[in-house]
């Protein structure tokens, strides 16, 4: 039995919970995959974080970093484990509007940074489906991407600097080329406490084009054309997709531009399509197909890929700008082994954006696993944190 | 371990909603957030955690499935079970003896006027 007791001394007790209702709750995240959850911690200051590392090396319990449990793939999904929720890690530090930069704690909503950052002109670019919930900690450490990905790049591009506190309890700043020892790491690496991220100046005009099209070939032929400078977003719905948010059942191309170029341009009809878009997933995963997949192909094998699912009939829709569709599916379908088995006959990546967690370990390959080895060894040798997850 | 992920038609807890929620934006504890409150209405545990839910359906109109948290009936359903809290209690049984939340009141004395936020 592990020692709650000195953790809420180190904590505070209000932080420290294994009630049965907090146990159940933290068992779960998005990915919708049960897992065991002994305890959950909600740290309050960074270095709370470096005490419960020391206390969880003690008592030999295995920890779970948590931001804001969007995450797809299990990787917040406890396996017999503490839950630590970074959502109380909720400070803005310092935002500098001519540097165009700000340091936050891990736990700051995406939304809510920018809602802040709007008042000066500027914004962090990188606007996962999930924005009004996911935490930068979480963003950080699954590298999101999203729906400005085409314009924007991913989460890596936008991060100066992290505070990471490893498995030992060590506190280091990584940068420059060891930012890659945290991002993207989903958290095997240890916690991520705080950061400095970049920022963009908020577009002065937005305008978004959408159109239907008869089949995938001609979606593509225009998704060439609207590869322009201006060019902010490309989503893509297939027929069967389009269908479940009521449209008309034919593939769609979702463009949005920081010029008049699109044809929409009222405010209040470009915020109800982004809203209609944003709960694509939820509204098919509440028709039963919750298993989202996010392969991502090279242009050349854009079309194959796109006429596949629709000639399997699969629900898909995606970050066409940057090759990344989420087909999903219902439990136990044998197409997700045969879909990745085609992405990885084109070379495509198993992950485009959401990540390895417990869901995709199965697809990785050797080099990939031998790589995070390397980092846990120097990081966390005796496996505390995230144990399971990647590989 | 892990155990086989099962549906939950109510709720597909993507937790798109937690930021609206006022319990959740006030203690940020997931159990106190609408996937939270559903999760725990779905494992059918009674739990007094539902009494800290406002009622305000906030996160009703920003879920992308319109999943409603059915408070009333869910709470409903607790009191039925014999989970209660102590105010939720004087309060009921004050409504039915006295016929307002705060009980006897004085000759001439004004009830006090519950207000909305
Ligand atoms: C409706 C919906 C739409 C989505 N759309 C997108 C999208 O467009 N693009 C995209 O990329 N993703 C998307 N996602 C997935 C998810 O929102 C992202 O992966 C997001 O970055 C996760 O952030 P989080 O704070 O919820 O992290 P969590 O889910 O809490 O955690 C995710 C992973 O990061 C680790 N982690 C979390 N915080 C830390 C920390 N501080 N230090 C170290 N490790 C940590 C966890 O252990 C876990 O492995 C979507 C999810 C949903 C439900
Ligand atoms: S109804 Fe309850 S759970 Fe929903 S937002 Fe209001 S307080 Fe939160
Ligand atoms: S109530 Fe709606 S928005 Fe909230 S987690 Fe459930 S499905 Fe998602």
């Amino acid at each position: 039995m592990m020692d709650l007791a000195s953790l809420q001394t180190l904590v505070g007790p209000e932080n420290v919970s294994a009630s049965l209702e907090d146990r159940l709750v933290y068992g779960r995240d998005a990915s919708r995959l049960r897992g065991e959850c002994l305890a959950v911690a909600w740290p309050m200051h960074p270095e709370q974080v470096v005490a419960l590392v020391e206390w969880a090396r003690a008592e030999a319990v295995d920890l779970v970093p948590r931001g804001a449990g969007t995450g797809l793939c299990g990787g917040a999904t406890p396996q017999r484990s503490l839950v630590a929720d970074l959502s109380r890690l909720t400070r803005i530090e310092s935002v500098d509007v001519e540097q165009r930069r700000a340091r936050v704690q891990a736990g700051v909503v995406l939304e809510t940074l920018n809602r802040r950052l709007a008042l000066a002109g500027l914004f962090l670019p990188v606007i996962p489906g999930s924005h009004r919930s996911a935490s930068i900690g979480g963003m950080i450490a699954t590298d999101a991407a999203g729906l400005r990905a085409v314009r924007y790049g991913v989460m890596r591009d936008w991060v100066e600097e992290v505070t990471l506190v490893d498995g030992l309890g060590r506190v280091h700043r990584l940068s420059g080329d060891a930012l890659n020892h945290a991002a993207g790491r989903e958290g095997v690496t240890g916690f991520i406490t705080e950061a400095t991220v970049r920022l963009a100046p908020l577009p002065r005009q937005r305008s978004i084009s959408l159109m239907a099209f008869d089949d995938e070939a001609a979606l593509l032929a225009q998704r060439r054309r609207w590869l322009v400078p201006e060019l902010t977003a490309l989503e893509y719905l297939n027929r069967h997709a389009a269908a479940a948010l009521g449209w008309e059942p034919r593939p769609h191309l979702l463009a949005e531009f920081d010029s008049a170029q699109g044809e929409i341009r009222e405010p209040a009809r470009i915020a109800e399509l982004w809203r209609q878009r944003d709960g694509l997933y939820p509204v098919l995963a509440a028709s039963g197909r919750w298993l989202i997949e996010d392969p991502q192909v090279e242009e050349d094998n854009l079309v194959a890929l796109l006429s596949w699912l629709d000639a399997e009939q699969i629900p898909a829709f995606g970050h066409l700008g940057v090759g990344i569709v989420h087909p999903c599916f219902r439990p136990n379908d044998e197409r997700i082994a045969a879909l990745y088995e085609l992405v990885a006959g084109w070379g495509g990546q198993v992950s485009g954006e959401h990540g390895i967690g417990l869901k995709k370990k199965a697809w990785t390959d050797d080099a990939f696993r031998a790589q995070i080895r390397q980092l846990k060894a120097v990081y966390d040798p005796q496996g505390l944190i995230n144990r399971g997850k990647l590989c | 371990m892990l155990k086989e992920p099962l549906e939950n038609p109510a709720c597909i807890e993507c937790g798109l909603c937690r930021e609206v929620c006022p319990m959740f934006l006030i203690l940020r504890q997931e159990r106190i957030s609408p996937r939270g409150l559903a999760i725990l209405a779905d494992e059918g545990v009674a739990s007094v955690t539902f009494y800290q839910c406002t009622l305000c359906r906030a996160c009703r109109v920003v879920c992308p499935v319109g999943h409603d948290p059915a408070g009333e009936r869910i709470r409903g359903q607790v009191v039925a079970q014999g989970v209660e809290t102590e105010a939720n209690r004087i309060m009921i049984a004050n409504i039915r003896q006295y016929g307002n939340p705060f009980g006897p009141l004085k000759e001439g004395e004004i009830p006090k006027t519950l207000t909305c936020c």
